[in-house]
């Protein structure tokens, strides 16, 4: 199983962390809910897998391309 | 004459061993080597794509005369005209078991051929490509390269004229990514193809970087990152199945109209869901792929480019069994921001429909242009022109649908309201139609009057309630800005009724000059 990171096509602020560690996840899941551009925009995973961390907390601001947590493919 | 006549039996019996020497069953030594990259053979390739017996080959018996290179069947291609779908194309075929595809001088001559044959009888041109660039071992002097050859003249030339595609199954750095490179449609086989300019062995003489073939041109980079190629898919056989299916959609030439199949779906069919998919709440996302799902003919819809760019959604599929495009922003990715890649996404799907008589269908959700220093780097104020460039020269009827936001130019860019003299400009309720986001309107305009205010949040709320009253579907439909508000559950029936009535195509009077320039 590999680490995979999951990261923000757009910079924005967080508005809600739907994911925890532990969770399992298919592919296009939300991870995380952005605020950016007036819209609430899902970080969604990039494949399906558990999650092994989130590296952000809520209300930060993100940039694009940030790693805002790291999956564990399966 | 019984003499000549057992002499013409003697040249014939010669000429049909030649035939079998170059096919597959002959070659099975020759072959071993490209099954182990590939599950099927160039020749088997044609064979699954096209109808059986179909295939008339054009200088099957090509043989470099001398030097290393005079044992090439064919000379590294095969060639002819074939059925697809019951229709003539033409097709290449690169045989990778033949100097690993390169391209010979007779092959190159029978590939320029080939393509002058499909232009001149307006048939799509369909390319298997699996090879590499110049054959070296053929030639490498000036006397032979300097002729170079009028294959991407007549590539060039035939833009428009037929469907041009390629299937890229194996090797395909340099000759074929260039040629792929001019085809409106292109599939990759993920793991197995591979496309670029130049491969890893090149860029290691020439750059010094290290890089394996896949990081530098498999599927994951030129499908799905870079929109190079349209579709990246599982194996040949799915890529051959694309190829046809791209086809489906087209006519053979833009002088025919595009293919109608039976329609077994009823035109009058209620999309209940449509309700239900769409939030009113513009801040909330959803995925604009099931509202085409519902409204389309009922497992008609193709998606082109699925995985790039995700943030517009472009997807052939038939309405009442007739070929349309879609175009349509998807809040559920970057909220259905145009960004530079999405911009040429659509740019070139516009070419395409227009090009071959596909009325364009948009559905419109889009909050705009993307802004700040990362979209300005992508030099997106020429992207989005081209967008729109694009729009300005088409022909072919065009209908938008407005499902909710449609803000500032990307309202035009969507064909919004009376910004392409589209054949309908229709709205659901949901349809919020402003210049920009109310509360970055609010945010821009009235920032001092709100942060000079004792309470900052309660007035900047209030002006925003206040803007809010003027933007709304009825107010759009209050200025004619829109033709009709439609029932959401509707619109497949609206579509199909309008597009009935539209002509195929539109008199475009451009004033007298000889091109437009593209904003490239």
């Amino acid at each position: 199983m590999s680490a995979i990171d999951v990261k923000s096509e757009i910079s924005g602020r967080v508005f809600e962390i739907v994911a925890r560690p532990g969770d399992r996840l298919a592919e296009d899941d939300p991870v995380m809910i952005l605020e950016a551009m007036k819209m609430e925009i899902a970080v969604g995973a990039p494949c399906n897998g558990v999650v092994k961390q989130i590296l952000v907390g809520n209300e930060d601001s993100i940039a694009e391309g940030q790693v805002v947590a790291i999956l564990e493919a399966v | 004459m019984e003499a000549a006549s057992a002499d013409a039996s003697a040249l014939l019996a010669i000429v049909n061993d030649a035939h079998r020497a170059i096919d597959d069953p002959a070659r099975t030594e020759q072959l071993a080597r490209h099954r182990q990259r590939a599950a099927l053979t160039a020749r088997e390739r044609i064979a699954y794509l096209c109808e059986p017996g179909s295939f008339q080959e054009l200088g099957a018996l090509v043989r470099p005369r001398g030097g290393p290179d005079r044992d090439a069947p064919a000379d590294g291609v095969i060639a002819g005209t074939a059925k697809i779908d019951g229709r003539w194309c033409a097709v290449l075929s690169q045989d990778f078991s033949v100097f690993g595809g390169s391209i010979g001088e007779l092959g190159s001559a029978k590939t320029s051929r080939l393509a002058h044959m499909a232009s001149v009888r307006g048939l799509p041109l369909v390319m298997l490509l699996d090879g590499g660039g110049h054959r070296i071992q053929g030639g490498q002097n000036s006397r032979h390269f300097a002729k170079a050859g009028p294959f991407f003249h007549e590539l060039a030339r035939m833009s428009g004229w037929v469907p041009m595609v390629a299937a890229m199954l194996g090797a395909g750095f340099a000759g074929p990514t260039n040629y792929a490179g001019m085809a409106d449609f292109v599939v990759m086989v993920r793991g197995q193809s591979t496309m670029g300019l130049a491969g890893p062995a090149l860029v290691k003489a020439g750059t010094g970087e290290d890089v394996t073939v896949q990081e530098l041109g498999g599927a994951e980079v030129q499908v799905d990152r870079h929109g190079l190629a349209d579709l990246g898919v599982g194996s040949e056989i799915e890529a051959l199945d694309a190829v046809r299916r791209f086809l489906s959609f087209l006519p053979g030439n833009a002088r025919e109209p595009a293919p109608l199949v039976a329609a077994t779906d009823p035109a009058d069919r209620l999309g209940e869901a449509l309700l239900d998919i769409v939030p009113a709440n513009t801040r909330r996302a959803y995925d604009v792929r099931k509202v085409i799902d519902i409204v389309a003919d009922a497992g008609s819809v193709f998606e082109i480019k699925p995985t790039f760019a995700g943030n517009i959604v472009t997807s052939f599929a038939r309405l009442d069994g007739r070929p349309v495009g879609f175009i349509a922003n998807q809040p559920k990715r970057l909220g259905g921001m145009l960004t530079s890649d999405a911009c040429d996404k659509a740019a070139h799907f516009i070419a395409v429909c227009d090009a071959f008589g596909l009325p364009l269908v948009y559905l419109v959700d889009v909050p705009g242009f993307s802004i700040g220093p990362a979209a300005e780097r992508t030099v997106l104020g020429r992207h989005s022109a081209k967008m729109i460039h694009e729009l300005g020269h088409a022909t072919v009827p065009r209908i938008s649908v407005v499902l909710r936001k449609g803000y500032g130019l990307g309202y035009f860019a969507m064909c919004g309201g009376r910004s392409f003299d589209s054949d309908a400009s229709l709205a659901w309720p949901t349809a919020e139609i402003c210049a920009m986001s109310v509360e970055g309107s609010v945010d821009v305009a009235y920032r001092k009057d709100y942060e000079s205010h004792p309470e900052p949040q309660r007035r900047r709320q209030e002006l925003i309630d206040a803007m809010r009253a003027d933007i709304n579907v009825l107010e759009a439909a209050g200025g004619f800005g829109v033709d009709a508000v439609i029932d959401p559950r509707r619109t497949r029936a609206e579509l199909i009724t309008l597009l009935a009535q539209a002509p195929a195509r539109r008199a475009n009077p451009l004033p007298p000059k000889y091109r437009s320039i593209a904003p490239i």
